[in-house]
């Protein structure tokens, strides 16, 4: 009970963050204006690319695309986070085999599924600002959309396995081997040509910073809050399965 | 129990010995029935008359050479799936599963066995696939495609990683309710970043030209990495899942 309490607190420090961070972003955070983005051709249909020396094009009008970067960003690296926690905790029940570790790796899952749909709408909403297009198969994007088809498999796989703990076990394999898969989807981007903006190299503006690690703390406090909720609202079911056996026999 | 356990593992070359008396005991099946190479393969060949007809309407401007990378690979990963699926359901069905358990095998021996076993499937399956792609889509000229040892290499690099990451998933799908839609689930999501660098470094190799080989090298190479830690980690894994 006392947990649960900490993730209704978190999670209302986490929302209070991530909408700070969302309005400094549109008040305080100063726009970039330097490579990000490659391109052979300008295709911000909003505002026109200037040629840059360096790296082919850049945005020197304000890119208001760029403010989605606040709730992108963050969310997209606590779906990772908690994907690896669920990995983690599928390892715990196959070294355990104690039922708590694979409960917690299926909500682990599930609130990263959550995340990664997140991920996926805003992403598409900034692929259609900037690029004009819904839809790019780029890989970064494709990397998301592949992460969100393994989570969807995961649970594919739990509802097709009667036997519990058989399928605690299948879980728990699928959980890790998808966790090893992303981060190598994820180094696709950068072996193969990609047009996905890499902010991180080309260096961070205090302003910028500020907000970003604002909805970046934010969104790791909603996503344990979220995390901790479901998982009380899971030992609750438990104990009124137990309670009901109880009473039937 | 513990003590002829600790004896059996201390005869020199047994795990080798195991190893060969299952890969024995599939090829000889397989040669008894040839249900496996038969039904991969006349599958592939319908993947093929599918191809002609997706590409009907694209006139004879369009080259099908240009994606004849990522045909094959398609060919390739779903045949797999239904190669790798037959492959554990006659294990299961017939109770040869149980009694590979039973016996005091290690479990990685039956994963390595089981793995090869699929992997000589899907190469033969491929080495019939290509030539009579290359025979049916790839007649047109004007291209300087890079040495003949090229496609076959990644072909066996990427095979080798479909089919030991296939046979873990395969031994799970088996004993789901949705068998062969449940391999399908995840097979695909995981073998994308393979299939991503194979198909570059396949279309690298036949469509060859001026940076080509770097393109292919990169492509192997990433193949290569894929393959060393999925089957490590598949390697890993398997105890957990043929035990369940």
């Amino acid at each position: 009970m006392r947990q649960l309490k900490i993730a209704i607190v978190l999670l209302l420090i986490g929302g209070v963050l991530t909408t700070a961070a969302f309005f400094m972003a549109f008040y305080t955070a100063e726009v970039q204006s330097f490579g990000t983005v490659t391109f052979d051709e300008a295709i911000d249909t909003a505002f026109p690319l200037i040629p840059s020396a360096e790296e082919g094009y850049a945005y020197g009008r304000p890119w208001f695309s760029q403010k989605i970067f606040y709730f992108h960003v963050p969310v997209a690296e606590a779906s990772f986070l908690v994907l690896l926690i669920s990995a983690f905790f599928g390892v715990r029940f196959l070294m355990t085999r104690k039922r708590e570790n694979d409960t917690r790796s299926r909500v682990a899952m599930e609130t990263s599924l959550i995340f990664v749909v997140l991920t996926m709408i805003t992403g598409v909403l900034w692929t259609k600002a900037s690029w004009d297009v819904w839809w790019e198969w780029e890989p970064r994007l494709t990397t998301y959309f592949i992460m969100m088809l393994m989570m969807i498999g995961y649970f594919v796989l739990r509802n097709s396995i009667e036997d519990e703990e058989r399928r605690a076990t299948y879980a728990a394999v699928f959980a890790v081997l998808a966790a090893i898969n992303a981060p190598i989807s994820f180094m696709v981007t950068r072996i193969l040509p990609s047009s996905h903006p890499v902010v991180f190299q080309s260096g961070f503006a205090t302003s910028n910073l500020v907000p970003f690690i604002l909805g970046q703390v934010g969104m790791l406090m909603v996503g344990y809050a979220i995390y901790i909720m479901r998982m009380s609202e899971e030992r609750l079911r438990e104990r009124i399965d137990i309670t009901k056996e109880a009473l039937e026999a | 129990m513990t003590e002829s356990t600790a004896t059996v593992s201390k005869v020199p070359g047994l795990s080798w010995r195991q190893f060969k008396a299952i890969l024995r005991k599939d090829i000889a099946m397989e040669l008894r029935t040839k249900e496996m190479v038969t039904s991969m393969g006349i599958y592939t060949l319908l993947t093929l008359v599918v191809y002609q007809v997706a590409l009907s309407q694209t006139g004879s401007a369009f080259d099908p050479r240009v994606i004849a990378g990522g045909l094959l690979w398609l060919a390739f990963i779903f045949t797999s799936m239904l190669g790798l699926n037959r492959s554990l359901v006659h294990e299961k069905d017939q109770g040869c599963l149980e009694a590979l358990l039973l016996s005091p095998v290690d479990r990685p021996v039956i994963f390595f066995a089981k793995a090869t076993g699929n992997l000589i499937f899907l190469a033969i399956v491929e080495a019939l696939t290509v030539p009579l792609f290359a025979f049916m889509f790839l007649q047109q000229g004007g291209y300087s495609p890079g040495a003949w040892w090229m496609v076959p290499l990644v072909m066996l690099a990427g095979s080798i990683g479909v089919a030991g990451v296939g046979t873990l998933l395969a031994t799970m799908s088996v004993n789901t309710t949705g068998k062969d839609f449940v391999l399908a689930v995840l097979m695909i999501p995981l073998m994308y970043p393979l299939l991503l660098g194979a198909v570059s470094a396949t279309s690298a190799a036949i469509l060859g030209g001026d940076g080509s080989m770097q393109q292919y090298l990169t492509g192997l190479a990433w193949v290569g990495g894929y393959d060393a830690i999925m089957l490590l980690a598949a390697f890993a894994l398997y105890e957990f899942v043929i035990g369940a």
